[in-house]
C-alpha cells in the first residue's frame, strides 16, 4: 500500500476507522472458516 | 474474469493470502497474482483489460488500486519464475461458497523473504512461529529459486 493511500487511511474519522474494522473483521471471519479446508487439502498434497 | 478470458490464472496472495494460514491481519488491500492472456500479434502485457472489464462493471479505480465491492484490490502480474510458480502451484479453495485460489504457505514466505520490507520480515517469523509451513517443500522452492543463502541469513538475523 503506498505512502498516499496510508494517509488517506489514517486521515479517517475514528468511527470510519471502525467501520473499516467492521469489514475487515467480517473478511477474516470468511477466510477463517476457509482455513480448516485448506488445511485439509495441504495435507493431502 | 477468468472465464471471459480477461484473465489467466489467479491467486490471491499478500498479506490477506497470508491470513488463510495465519492469524488475521488488518490489511485493507488485496493483492491478486495474475497470468494474462497475450493478444494475438503482441509481445506487450497490459493490466487496461482488467480495468476496462471492472470498470464497466461499476469498479473504481483508486490510486494504485481497482475497488472491488469495498476491497482495493491490486493485479500484479508475476515479475519472476517464483511468482509464476506461486500461481500455477496456488490451492483452490472457497470463501463463504465462491471457489478462489491461494498461493501456499512456502510460497508466500519465499516471496516475502525475496521482497525483503520488514513487514515481510514479520510474516515470515508469523509463519515460523505458527509452524504454518511444510520446510521440506519450502526448502525446495527456495533452492529452486536461490533463494538459499538469503534464508540462511534470515534464520541467522531473526531465527535464533
Amino acid at each position: 500500500m503506498s505512502k498516499e493511500t496510508r494517509k488517506q487511511l489514517a486521515s479517517l474519522s475514528f468511527s470510519e476507522k471502525l467501520k473499516l474494522l467492521e469489514k475487515l473483521r467480517e473478511r477474516n471471519l470468511a477466510i477463517a472458516a476457509a482455513r480448516e479446508k485448506l488445511k485439509k487439502l495441504r495435507e493431502q498434497k | 474474469m477468468q472465464s471471459d478470458g480477461v484473465i489467466g490464472e489467479y491467486a490471491i496472495g499478500g498479506a490477506v493470502g497470508a491470513t488463510f494460514y495465519l492469524e488475521p491481519s488488518a490489511t485493507l488491500d488485496v493483492d491478486i497474482f495474475v497470468t494474462l492472456p497475450v493478444p494475438s500479434g503482441s509481445s506487450l502485457l497490459s493490466l487496461s483489460p482488467i480495468y476496462d472489464y471492472l470498470t464497466s462493471r461499476g469498479c473504481l479505480v483508486k490510486s494504485e488500486y481497482i475497488v472491488i465491492g469495498d476491497w482495493p484490490v491490486q493485479f500484479l502480474p508475476p515479475s519472476d519464475d517464483l511468482e509464476r510458480e506461486a500461481i500455477a502451484e496456488a490451492i483452490e479453495t472457497e470463501v463463504e461458497g465462491v471457489s478462489t485460489r491461494v498461493v501456499t504457505a512456502e510460497h508466500l514466505v519465499a516471496i516475502a523473504l525475496r521482497t525483503g520490507r520488514p513487514k515481510d520480515r514479520a510474516r515470515i517469523l508469523q509463519f515460523i512461529e505458527q509452524e504454518a509451513v511444510n520446510k521440506t517443500t519450502l526448502d525446495a522452492i527456495l533452492i529452486r529459486h536461490g533463494l538459499s543463502v538469503k534464508w540462511a541469513e534470515f534464520k541467522k538475523k531473526f531465527d535464533e
